[in-house]
């Protein structure tokens, strides 16, 4: 005689087998993905881009104009029609390993796509380490300010490998509800065309309006789109000792700004907000209804110039930076977060560990990457040069702050 | 030293129109003696100047000038309300040589870009088979193919001002046979002007068949049917790869719809028509498809949905001072140069004409290759009142009613209703 129990056990397991494999021969569309998954840093994607040859024929001839191309792209076997693609970049704008933003809302009102109405594929054209933008933007993040999420991507278009992309959130809508909360905020990309350090450029509005591009509220009237801008600059430039805290504080979230410099200061950031050739690689938000701007950090592969960056390194060159450090707690606040990220890095020796698991993950598709404008050989010493500075930079940086005191 | 001329044609035409509607009232309304040779030689003038070299030739002069108040689409459009746009110009010659070879050239003189119009010659073979060649219209669409002086509307229907053909250089074989069918078969160059813009980048279809058939089945039986008529019409041929030139105006000539989307491949129109013109009233309705394929034009080079083109139009008028509607309007029965009011008639026109993709299903897209497009649709119903005062003026007040599908696109985003008002004044030699 057979016992129940037995039969009930047995049944039971022929059920859970039997769900196993339905689970696992279900198409992975069927499983919900989110953005997250998208942005899942454990694994180099596989994004591919279908352009009809005219098109892609037309985008490497014209990769100078912003000129929108249409395609579909595929992700895990998740296929989003009718997507814009346009070349992107400044100094890394090329026709050969093409740097594309894709846009899904740009002909489909209202697509999204995993919760995102944009992406970027950053081509890396700058970057022979491959990484640097990836590791800089996740230590903003583990650092508690808000930054743009990345993962690595191998790029088909048409079936042929375009190499690695480090595939980066876009910063618009979507990207303010995640982080700040509101999506009906003014947010401006920052358009470098001149050396910019936080100068007055007057009373006129069109003097701000080439450099400080509206992502989003496109069509409000010009004095509310940069009325408050240009408020910013000039009080920032205000001579008045006594008015001069005041009068900033009521454009710029001080304390934000200068978390944000200490941060780019630790990754030893030549092109940011105290880049070289004056104030690059951000965009500046203003909350609806509201006169107070603060900054998001973008595009850092200019970022780990080298270990013994000062840590002073572009603050007097730069106005607002220069009078914020005048106060006492906005100083000690900067060389606060310097010595912060130092000892975290120290501590977990974040670099590093990220540094080797990124680079473990796309050595082999960098090596294999047909277009990238360097040698594999550049790679990896560029890789070397990466973990000399991951090694070294958090002891330099408490030393400095050390003396500051 | 262009603009100047061109003032001084308008001039010379107006004043020549109001010259001979002032002088010439009795002689043009009885025309030609009765008994007095149709071939003897000198000038005469009948329906036209016409200028009469005996059984070898007749010549006749033709002028057409039109004064339109600006339209009223759009908010600018209010604010120039009540100016005047001379609309046209046009002087021609139109004649017979040998009474079988058949004449016309028509010259815009606004248009410096495309001023030929019509440029041809037809020769009457036989009733059943006549030969023309040139520069004209291709034979489709009854709107399209009725002469702009005759129109009941200051505007065509959107149909035939947009997805018939229009005009081009072409050769056709076309006559009447039986009693009451005629036919028109043709080829040419292109499938039309309409399909143009200024644009040289926007695609077009190359050489172009066309045929046509109209039967009248009552012609022999009462007078009330006799008017009765019908047809179909066809076009074919072939796109390059490109952005098309059709595209969606409204009654005022406003975009609508400016296609974006790539086409190659096979050209296709169909049409139907109806008219009926029974004593004073008239009806003339129309139906006309425009199929243009998608080859390989999708972002994986294959193939998309063709894009469709659709329009019809029902239309109706009454001559309330009873003149016969198929014999013209323009020779009113109490002129107001004899006292009268001359001819009155109103008339109201119901059309529609849209753009979408043959394909439905998935979300619609703006996307160039998009295989679901973001189409559009304009409904529009036209009244109209038509006044003649005499053969040679003729003067129309228009309202129009327009609505968008998608108002998004149109000339006043956010109001998918409104309202146009034209006024137009005629002098016609």
């Amino acid at each position: 005689m057979i016992d129940r129990a037995l039969v009930g056990h047995v049944g039971a397991s022929v059920a859970l087998v039997a769900l196993t494999v339905w689970v696992s021969l279900a198409p992975r569309s069927a499983v919900a993905q989110t953005g997250d998954d998208l942005f899942d840093a454990s694994v180099v994607h596989e994004v591919r881009l279908f352009m009809n040859t005219r098109d892609l024929a037309e985008l490497r001839a014209r990769f100078e104009e912003n000129t929108h191309y249409p395609a579909d792209l595929v992700w895990r076997g998740e296929r989003v029609r009718n997507v814009a693609v346009r070349s992107r970049g400044l100094g890394s704008r090329n026709p050969i390993k093409l740097g594309l933003a894709v846009d899904f809302d740009y002909y489909t009102t209202g697509q999204r796509f995993l919760g995102l109405r944009g992406l970027v594929f950053d081509n890396l054209w700058q970057d022979p380490a491959m990484i640097r933008e990836f590791l800089a933007m996740g230590l903003f993040n583990r650092m508690g300010q808000p930054a743009p999420r990345e993962s690595f991507a191998r790029l088909y278009i048409n079936h042929a490998y375009q190499g690695v992309y480090a595939m980066v959130e876009d910063l618009d809508e979507e990207f303010l509800a995640r982080t700040v909360g509101g999506r009906n905020g003014v947010l401006f990309e920052f358009k470098w065309l001149y050396p910019f350090f936080g100068d007055d450029l007057g009373d006129d509005l069109a003097a701000y309006k080439p450099i400080f591009e509206p992502r989003t509220r496109l069509h409000d009237p010009d004095a509310s789109l940069w009325g408050p801008v240009r408020d910013l600059w000039q009080s920032v430039n205000d001579e008045d000792s006594v008015t001069w805290r005041p009068s900033v504080s009521r454009f710029v979230d001080l304390e934000q700004f200068v978390t944000q410099a200490a941060i780019e200061n630790y990754l030893a950031e030549n092109d940011g907000l105290l880049g070289y050739a004056g104030m690059d690689n951000f965009y500046l938000y203003r909350g609806e209804g509201a006169t107070i701007h603060r900054f998001f950090p973008w595009d850092k592969d200019n970022a780990f110039l080298r270990a013994d960056l000062p840590i002073t390194h572009g603050i007097d060159s730069n106005r607002l930076m220069r009078r914020a450090l005048e106060y006492e707690d906005l100083r000690a606040r900067y060389f606060a977060v310097l010595a912060a990220c130092a000892q975290m890095d120290l501590e977990e020796a974040w670099l590093a560990t990220r540094l080797e698991t990124a680079a473990a993950l796309i050595v082999d598709f960098t090596h294999a990457d047909p277009l990238k404008p360097f040698l594999n050989a550049d790679f990896d010493r560029a890789l070397d040069f990466m973990r000399a500075f991951a090694r070294e930079r958090a002891t330099y940086v408490l030393d400095a702050v050390a003396r500051q005191h | 030293m262009i603009r100047s001329a061109g003032i001084l044609i308008n001039g010379a035409l107006c004043a020549l129109a109001v010259l001979a509607t002032a002088a010439f009232p009795a002689s043009a309304q009885t025309g030609r003696n009765a008994g007095e040779s149709p071939d003897r030689p000198g000038f005469q003038w009948t329906d036209h100047p016409t200028l009469i070299l005996g059984p070898v030739a007749q010549v006749e002069v033709r002028a057409r000038v039109q004064l339109d108040t600006h339209p009223t689409v759009t908010d600018a459009d209010d604010e120039r309300a009540g100016g005047l746009d001379l609309a046209k110009r046009r002087l021609g010659v139109a004649g017979v040589l040998l009474k079988i070879v058949e004449f016309e050239v028509d010259r815009e003189l606004k248009d410096d870009d495309d001023p030929w119009r019509d440029v041809y010659v037809n020769l009457r073979l036989a009733r059943p088979i006549q030969v023309q060649a040139g520069k004209f219209k291709l034979p489709f669409s009854l709107d399209e193919n009725t002469s702009a002086t005759n129109l009941n509307f200051i505007h065509r229907s959107m149909l035939g001002s947009y997805l018939s053909p229009g005009r081009d250089r072409g050769v056709m074989v076309h006559g009447r046979v039986l009693d009451g069918l005629r036919y028109e078969v043709g080829i040419f160059d292109h499938d039309g002007g309409h399909a143009r813009t200024a644009n040289p980048a926007r695609v077009y279809g190359g050489r172009t068949p066309v045929a046509r058939v109209r039967l009248s089945p009552f012609r022999s039986g009462a007078r009330w049917r006799r008017t009765l008529q019908g047809g179909v019409a066809f076009t074919t041929s072939q796109v390059p790869e490109g952005v098309p030139g059709i595209r969606g105006r409204t009654v005022l000539d406003a975009s609508f719809f400016s296609s974006r989307y790539w086409v190659q491949g096979t050209r296709r129109r169909y049409g139907t028509e109806l008219r009926w013109q029974p004593g004073p009233f008239s009806i003339e309705s129309e139906y006309i498809r425009v199929v243009t394929e998608r080859r390989g034009v999708s972002v994986e080079n294959t193939d998309l949905s063709s894009l469709v083109a659709e329009g019809w139009y029902v239309s109706g008028t009454w001559a309330v001072t009873g003149e016969r509607k198929a014999r013209g309007l323009e020779r009113p029965r109490r002129p107001v140069s004899r006292g009268g009011l001359g001819a009155i008639e109103v008339a109201v026109r119901a059309e529609s004409l849209g753009f979408s993709s043959a394909a439905t299903g998935e979300a619609a897209s703006s996307s160039p290759r998009a295989e679901v497009i973001v189409g559009n649709r304009d409904r529009a119903q036209t009244y109209g009142v038509n006044w003649h005062p005499h053969r040679w003026v003729k003067v129309q007040v228009n309202a129009v009613r327009e609505a968008l599908s998608n108002p998004a696109l149109g000339p006043r985003p956010g109001h998918p209703v409104f309202w146009s008002r034209q006024l137009r004044l005629q002098l016609t030699l």
